[in-house]
């Protein structure tokens, strides 16, 4: 019964695995373009694993109204400072870290793993299939560890070097390894100098780690771990030598590096290319003066000839590299330019940091002002893809948009980098999160000096603040230009983003945008005039709020004050108000009190802004703002405070300024039964003025301490 | 259960016990009474004061109409693997999160699975900084997905206070 069924069910799986083989065939054969029948399915491309989802990925543009994919899609936990972007990275970093640890510490734990088939047997240890390296507990190496030769090249192969030194040592040195793993031991060992490096896995930690310039000295362990295995190793292979040589001149032990490449070479050991390049990138410490470096450059370069050996592009890079750190002048620039046209000539293009050590060595900041990255720009846009092939290219687009920014001042030129930087995904050789800020820093500053004003908002729109969050310098920079674009709501708005990104307590900045307030008040709608009071309100709330702050001994650094030429200001904006109910006015008054209460540095600039605020309050019926004000302005001394008290008074009194003056002169007492008490006030601080000045009549000019003490002698 | 004892007496009586084996499989119910009147619904308290989330105010047989499923997989569907897997996996997800983000979970914890990657939803309180938010969401998913084996992401939203999230009282 069962065989009928089985047979011709066999038939149709064999019939499939012919027509799978069939396909499979087809796709491996070699396609003509023209077959027997005119069909001709094009060659099959091989993919690889990722294809798929790079070309996926590429459909994606990126976002910038969005904050980073990294950090959680939620009001309160997008960050909108350049602190908070990096505390929250780090800290869904920690977090992670704290698992790995855990996961490492309890590694017997993390063993069961029931993956289909369900019925499949499982083991007392590690259960996982597929067996994922990634989610897998990585080992702990102490001092009772069994190791064993694989576990030293697990430790090598995956780079963890304090491990490896760790495992070395408990193997019993260099005695009991094979020379194969030796090799490669020295090889981790020189690379990074017998220094931990961060995790691959830590990307974040990498992308905020701001190592901007390793420091250019001999950093490299004499004596050390791997000195010690090069001594020991006997007779000493041309990788070893090729190992402890790169390391030496990658770390700028140059003396050491040269000498052993001349043993190396008198013992007719092979050199590799690699060796002469880190050569090259480090004659500046071999030898002093521009000619001597030069002639040590070209030597080089023929012994390189003379072992047969064809220079790749990193001994390009590495010739710039060395030619750029050696000052500028005419003769470096002129050397540069001509190993760029002999690398030319036997096909090798300079790459990415080719052209950054160009940019180097052409565009000092003190010299004169050479173009040469039109040219660069020119070249770069016509290449299809830019690979990224030496850990220098991602200095490229930083010091490019700083040459455009600082040196050329060409934001046309800004705006060809930048699209060549958001191509494809270009995007990557940004670098880390210090050079990306860099990168905006200088791209901002250009645009808002050089750029039409509607370009610089709507790139502004673009990058602020999801993708970049200024620094209180470009700040500065966007607040100026928005003063001179008359942009008065944005300038209101400005404040916020101050808040937000963490600047209000700059008080320089903020000092900067009152002025910028007061500056393009006046041609503003009185829909702007009103967000722009309630700006200029709230950074007084602010500034009381932080003072608070202070005081409960919440914050650790003192609070800058707003100078007094700031406050006038702010009193200035919220006077403008016509409705005696207005809100405005207590903030005047509360100003006011901040002024006489010492609070604010140094006395205004503008003192005819509080005589103004000072007859306005008076007519429109605020006796005791007039009054404060022009005490205050008594107190500070200032001339106008005579005539501005009498103003003030007759404004109050509904009298004119001669039935004023006379009764000034009248005796006090009988002023005291009679003026309302800040009527009086004002009276008083006309006396103080009066009688002070008279003291100081001698000093032509009442200066800010004369008054002072004048004032604290009534 | 008691009917299908019934059933059961009845056969054995009748004498036709090769039907006996599909009865035994179909027709044994634990419990079912007791689910379709308590289980999954909330007593009414005398001061009506009971805070519901709109996931409990609505009993299970609104699954599907007014509320979704708190487990999203394939695995209960015919030839499905996993199942009891699953089951405990999410068991223990639910478990681990109320757990980590202790008293901040302000809704059942939503288990989405897709190829071999699982999607943990929830809505917490802002009762503690983003900065330690952070760390905790990292803490997760990390842990889980090396418990689990396969990537985790955690998809979280933050409200207020526990409050926000209240439908009704009863």
């Amino acid at each position: 019964m069962y065989s009928n069924i089985f047979l011709p069910r066999q038939w149709s799986r064999i019939a499939c695995l012919c027509r799978t083989v069939s396909t499979v065939e087809a796709q491996k054969l070699p396609q003509n373009s023209n077959s027997s029948d005119g069909i001709s399915p094009p060659p099959r491309i091989p993919r690889g694993p990722t294809d798929i989802l790079q070309a996926l990925a590429a459909t994606v543009g990126p976002d910038p109204t969005a904050a980073h994919y990294k950090y959680h899609d939620d009001p309160y936990l997008i960050p909108l400072s350049n602190f908070r972007k990096r505390s929250y990275a780090l800290s869904a970093e920690a977090g992670r870290k704290a698992a790995a640890w855990i996961r490492d510490e309890h590694a017997d734990l993390f063993t069961t793993r029931e993956w289909d088939p369900p019925g499949k047997k499982k083991t007392p240890y590690l259960n996982a299939d597929p067996y994922i390296e990634a989610f897998a507990p990585r080992p702990i190496y102490n001092d009772e560890s069994k190791v064993t030769e694989e576990d030293f090249n697990y430790t090598i192969q995956n780079a963890l070097l304090e491990d490896a030194i760790k495992v070395y040592e408990l193997l019993g040195g260099a005695q009991v390894i094979s020379d194969e793993l030796k090799i490669k031991f020295l090889q981790l060992l020189c690379f990074y100098n017998e220094k931990e490096p961060i995790s691959m896995d830590w990307v974040e930690e990498r992308w905020f780690a701001a190592n901007t310039r390793e420091r250019q000295a001999a950093t490299w362990r004499l004596g050390g771990l791997a000195d010690s295995i090069f001594t020991s190793m006997e007779p000493k292979t041309p990788e070893a030598y090729c190992a402890v040589i790169q390391g030496m001149a990658k770390y700028y032990q140059a003396e050491r590096a040269h000498a052993l490449a001349q043993e190396a070479i008198e013992q007719g050991i092979p050199l590799s290319t690699s060796v002469f390049n880190s050569l090259l990138s480090c004659i500046g410490f071999l030898k002093e003066g521009t000619t001597l470096r030069i002639e040590a450059l070209k030597t080089l370069l023929s012994q390189m000839n003379e072992q047969g050996l064809t220079p790749n592009h990193e001994t390009l890079t590495a010739c710039l590299r060395s030619v750029s750190a050696w000052g500028g002048g005419k003769i470096l620039q002129q050397i540069a330019l001509q190993v760029i046209a002999e690398f030319r000539q036997i096909g090798i293009q300079p790459g990415l940091s080719a052209y950054y050590y160009l940019l180097c060595l052409f565009c000092k900041e003190r010299g004169a002002q050479i173009d040469i990255l039109t040219s660069i720009l020119n070249d770069l846009e016509k290449r299809e893809k830019l690979v990224p092939q030496e850990a220098t290219d991602t200095n490229f687009f930083i010091t490019a948009m700083g040459v455009c920014s600082d040196h050329l001042q060409n934001i046309d030129l800004a705006e060809r980098l930048h699209k060549l930087l958001m191509k494809d995904d270009n995007y990557k050789l940004v670098g880390d999160a210090y050079k990306e800020s860099i990168y905006y820093r200088h791209y901002i500053t250009v645009t808002c000096r050089h750029a039409p004003f509607e370009k610089t908002l709507q790139l502004l729109d673009t990058l602020v603040p999801n993708v970049y969050v200024p620094e209180p310098s470009v700040m500065e920079e966007i607040i100026r230009t928005l003063e001179v674009g008359g942009a008065g709501d944005r300038l209101a708005q400005a404040w916020s983003q101050l808040v937000i990104f963490g600047h209000a307590n700059r008080t320089r900045l903020v000092e900067r945008l009152l002025d910028a307030f007061c500056n393009c008040y006046q041609y503003q709608d009185d829909e702007v005039k009103a967000k722009i009071r309630s700006a200029a309100a709230d950074i007084l709330k602010f500034g009381q709020m932080a003072e608070e702050k202070e005081e409960s001994g919440d914050r650790r650094s003192p609070v800058q004050k707003l100078s007094a030429t700031a406050i006038s200001n702010i009193i200035e904006l919220c006077s403008d108000v016509q409705d005696k109910a207005d809100p405005g006015w207590d903030i005047v008054g509360e100003a006011l009190n901040k002024l006489r209460a010492e609070q604010a540095m140094g006395v205004p600039a503008r003192p005819e802004i509080l005589i103004e605020v000072a007859k306005k309050a008076a007519t429109v019926g605020k006796p005791g703002i007039a009054a404060t004000a022009v005490t205050y302005l008594a107190d500070c001394g200032f001339e106008e405070a005579l005539t501005a008290s009498v103003q003030t008074l007759s404004l109050m009194l509904n009298r004119t300024e001669e039935e004023v003056q006379a009764l000034l002169q009248e005796d006090r007492t009988k002023l005291t039964s009679a003026l309302h008490p800040s009527a009086l006030v004002v009276a008083e601080a006309y006396h103080a003025m009066k009688t002070g000045t008279t003291l100081h009549s001698d000093s032509s000019t009442s200066s800010e301490s004369d008054s002072d003490s004048s004032s604290d002698n009534e | 259960m008691n009917s299908s004892i019934l059933k059961l007496a009845q056969i054995c009586t009748t004498g036709q016990i090769n039907q006996l084996s599909t009865v035994l499989a179909s027709q044994l119910h634990i419990s079912a009474p007791l689910c379709r009147v308590v289980s999954g619904k909330y007593r009414i308290t005398k001061k009506k004061d009971r805070p519901l989330t709109y996931e409990m105010a609505n009993p299970p047989h609104f699954i599907a109409h007014r509320k979704s499923w708190n487990s999203w997989n394939t695995s209960s569907l015919k030839d499905g693997l996993r199942r009891s897997e699953t089951a405990v996996e999410d068991e223990f997800i639910r478990r681990f999160m109320n757990g980590t983000w202790h008293g901040l979970v302000c809704s059942e914890v939503i288990i989405k699975r897709q190829f071999n990657h699982i999607r943990v939803a929830a809505i917490i309180r802002r009762a503690v900084s983003p900065m330690k938010m952070y760390f905790l969401l990292g803490y997760t998913e990390e842990l889980l997905s090396n418990w689990i084996q396969c990537p985790v992401t955690l998809e979280l939203q933050t409200v207020d206070s526990f409050k926000d999230v209240v439908f009704k009282y009863i």
